[in-house]
């Protein structure tokens, strides 16, 4: 049990991050993170070496993240609430309202277009931006082939590019 | 990969340094001597900036304590057997391996119901009526009778008069008088 609070204590940041990414809401993406270390306690004697562990982990807490995703339906207000919590636990609403409103609103609007992707479109973009993954490792993550990945963040990046085009 | 279009489709894999050496140098090459390419390039560079800072400015560090708390919690715990089944349910069941599925249950139960005429004599499928289709229709007071019969694939049409339904029609006719 030790040396699983090892590997927990090691990954449970990169792994909540991840989830975070795609589920956009704290709650939620901790609750995701939890069942993801718990099937992966489980599943441990599975894992059989032919993938790095962290793209095990990766794989497990990506399909139960976009299952949840399928599930929450959640509505525009829901997520401003979210993204109000999450600016103002890093003290980010209180201050200069003149400064940054360019960047800002650009953030909010661009996570704002992220949510709109399909949840396939969002997994890649977030495992290549945010844990900057090859896409050979992308592709062990999400079961599918690198020119899958090649092909599905090329269109995710041109539906973002297309929503953002007036601040590009 | 000479045309804008082609370039476009993998400046974004150029930029993640995930083309072969002769597909970057293409990349480079094109974005020399094309604007409209190396626009498109600024753009998506720009893009790539912004997408990690908006999804870095998510961060929230994790509290490892009660994270590990939690989870030995869940550990412990046991869980409903149906919670058990579904997790080893639900993979399978959307594997894409399994896409053939649908097609193949379609084509089953297809075969299943024709299993007869398929193979005929085998004494296999729905068992068959002799007579399939008997279809009824009154036409001023007469019936009009449609027998079809499978096995000799013989039809019989048979004309009969209905003496109520006669009746009636006579009555019609007496009240209206004579239709001449």
């Amino acid at each position: 049990m030790s040396a699983f609070q090892e590997l927990v204590s090691r990954y449970q940041q990169k792994v909540f991050m991840v989830i975070l990414g795609l589920l956009r809401n704290r709650e939620d993406a901790l609750e995701v993170a939890q069942e993801t270390f718990f099937r992966a306690y489980r599943k441990i004697k599975s894992f059989q070496g032919g993938s790095s562990f962290y793209t095990w982990l990766y794989r497990i807490a990506v399909n139960i993240a976009i299952d949840a995703q399928r599930r929450q339906k959640r509505n525009p207000l829901d997520f401003r609430e979210s993204m109000d919590d999450i600016l103002e636990a890093r003290n980010e609403v209180a201050r200069d309202p003149f400064a940054d409103v360019h960047d800002k609103e650009l953030r909010v609007k661009l996570i704002q277009a992220i949510n709109d992707l399909t949840p396939e479109h969002r997994a890649v973009i977030v495992l290549r931006t945010l844990e900057g993954l090859s896409y050979k490792d992308i592709g062990e993550v999400l079961g599918c082939s690198e020119g899958t990945v090649m092909s599905r963040l090329h269109y995710a990046r041109k539906k973002l590019q297309q929503r953002l085009r007036a601040f590009l | 990969m000479n045309s804008c279009g082609e370039i476009r489709e993998s400046i974004g894999a150029w930029l993640d340094g995930e083309l072969p050496r002769a597909g970057a140098d293409a990349v480079r090459s094109h974005l020399e001597t094309c604007r409209a390419c190396a626009e498109e390039r600024r753009q998506l560079e720009k893009l790539n900036v912004a997408m990690r800072d908006a999804l870095d400015s998510q961060a929230f560090h994790l509290d490892a304590q009660p994270f590990w708390h939690d989870l030995r919690r869940r550990i412990a715990a046991r869980r409903p057997w149906y919670a058990d089944l579904a997790e080893w349910v639900g993979p399978r069941i959307r594997a894409p391996s399994f896409a053939w599925a649908v097609p193949a249950v379609i084509v089953l139960l297809i075969g299943a119901l024709y299993l007869d005429v398929i193979f005929p004599g085998w004494g296999v499928g729905s068992p068959r009526n002799n007579f399939t289709t008997v279809e009824s229709i009154d036409a001023y007071g007469r019936n009009v009778a449609l027998l079809r019969e499978h096995e000799s694939k013989t039809t019989v049409i048979w004309l009969y008069q209905n003496p109520d339904s006669e009746n009636e029609a006579l009555g019609e006719i007496n009240d209206k008088g004579p239709a001449f």
